[in-house]
């Protein structure tokens, strides 16, 4: 009994102790961590979808910062709204987001991801990956900005193409000429029409 | 007192990770790493209601045309229609090797050649990739539009080309010129066979294509920007590599 107990305290101090040394992983660690672990996810195919979208759920807002991908995404258009606007849009956005990408997770084969290397500097880091599929090597890089010993993603790159530049563009067009009002109610629309879909699906299958 | 010390214990080494997190609360993003880069990026579009004209036409032919060809044609097993895109992938080495030469990127040309002596040889015609399995030999795609754009050129304007797709006036000019380029050219058929030809070539890349603009057109706000700046962005970055 006192060793058994004097092993958990010692198990115990270990975690304490491991904590600094946890706490500065690389951005690739960190990026591969929840990588690795979302593809585990994927190939799951025996779990129940709700579960496994819940699984990712955690594990992307957990690597990824979605207040920070709103503000440049919004980029200009971010200093204009008040604190109100600000949330409603973090929450549409997101909500966007998921709708379009969580619900690809069927598509999901046989495809592996390869991880090329890193670039640090100034609190800012990309972490270059390849996705292989059967036909086709497709470049993705991730964009992480350091929050205290965490690296949070707040862009992604497929092929060239960065993710916020790309909604960056769409919502500036949209807020320009709809003012902020306006985009955030076609923000809300397209979630409506996109999580609809999503149930009609859901009935057929 | 021994389960007060677990406890304590349990309560601190979960404590903390609350803690840390509240600590660094007030966090500061530092400077918008979207912002610099706006003006080199920009690919005015002074005839969108144009544009978006040919964007609605091309999106009739994808839907009543095009697509239901490929649909059909999936008939074929796919690896027989992989190898029929790495087919044509093959013959479009001359685009490659002259504009890798026009950029002065004489290794990469190189690799181009050997690559095309590798795939027409071992791969049966071009209708295998064995290149691609050395690490030595990565594939070096350039077209006229991106040498061009190596000589400091701008996309000019954004274009919308029938059946073609997006494009700009600089790249516009460039498929034209790469054309000449193209072995398809001077296989000395007729004008229509000809259009036949890159039809087939569509339409292959189209039946391995999963549904990539269904997905945008169900996804994005405005289709028409989406793939007006994803055009704009992947040029760019084919151009600086």
């Amino acid at each position: 009994m006192a060793k058994s107990f004097s092993a958990l305290v010692m198990f115990f101090v270990v975690m304490l102790g491991a904590f600094p040394a946890a706490a500065a992983p690389t951005p690739l660690d960190q990026v591969q961590q929840t990588v690795d672990k979302v593809l585990e996810v994927l190939r799951n195919k025996s779990m129940p979808v709700a579960e496994r979208e819940d699984r990712l759920r955690t594990l992307v807002y957990d690597r990824f910062d979605f207040a920070l991908m709103s503000q440049w995404t919004l980029g200009p258009y971010w200093r204009h709204a008040d604190a109100q606007q600000r949330q409603r849009f973090i929450d549409l956005y997101s909500e966007l987001l998921e709708a379009n990408y969580l619900g690809k997770i069927e598509a999901y084969t046989d495809e592996t991801v390869r991880y090329l290397g890193q670039k640090v500097e100034n609190g800012r880091a990309e972490v270059e990956t390849e996705v292989v599929t059967s036909n086709a090597n497709i470049p993705l890089t991730y964009r992480l900005s350091r929050q205290g010993g965490e690296w949070k993603v707040y862009d992604v790159v497929i092929e060239g193409v960065s993710l916020v530049r790309n909604y960056r563009s769409t919502f500036g067009e949209i807020a320009r000429k709809d003012g902020i009002e306006g985009l955030l109610q076609q923000v809300a629309r397209k979630v409506e029409e996109q999580k609809a879909a999503a149930g009609k699906n859901g009935k057929k299958g | 007192m021994k389960t007060r010390i677990i406890t304590l214990l349990v309560l601190l080494s979960f404590g903390l990770v609350p803690l840390a997190r509240a600590a660094q609360e007030p966090f500061d993003p530092g400077p918008d790493p979207f912002a610099e880069e706006e003006t080199g990026l920009r690919l005015p579009d002074p005839i969108e209601p144009v544009n978006r004209g040919i964007f609605w036409f091309n999106d009739k032919v994808y839907f009543y045309f095009l697509k239901p060809i490929a649909r059909g044609y999936r008939v074929v097993p796919e690896p027989a229609r992989v190898s029929v895109g790495k087919f044509f992938d093959n013959l479009k080495f001359p685009i490659r090797f002259v504009n890798n030469i026009l950029q002065f990127k004489f290794r990469r040309a190189g690799v181009e050649v050997d690559r095309f002596a590798i795939n027409s040889i071992v791969g049966l015609a071009g209708l295998f990739d064995p290149a691609s399995r050395l690490p030595t030999l990565p594939k070096y795609p350039e077209d006229l539009g991106q040498t061009f754009g190596f000589y400091g050129a701008g996309q000019g304007f954004y274009l919308i080309l029938p059946v073609l797709g997006p494009s700009s006036l600089r790249d516009g000019i460039g498929t034209l010129g790469d054309g000449f380029l193209d072995p398809v050219y001077y296989a000395g058929m007729k004008p229509l066979e000809e259009v036949g030809v890159k039809g087939a070539h569509t339409v292959n890349t189209l039946s391995l294509d999963k549904d990539t603009y269904e997905q945008i057109k169900k996804d994005a706000l405005d289709p028409y920007l989406f793939i007006r700046n994803a055009y704009a962005q992947r040029r760019k970055a084919q151009v600086d590599k």
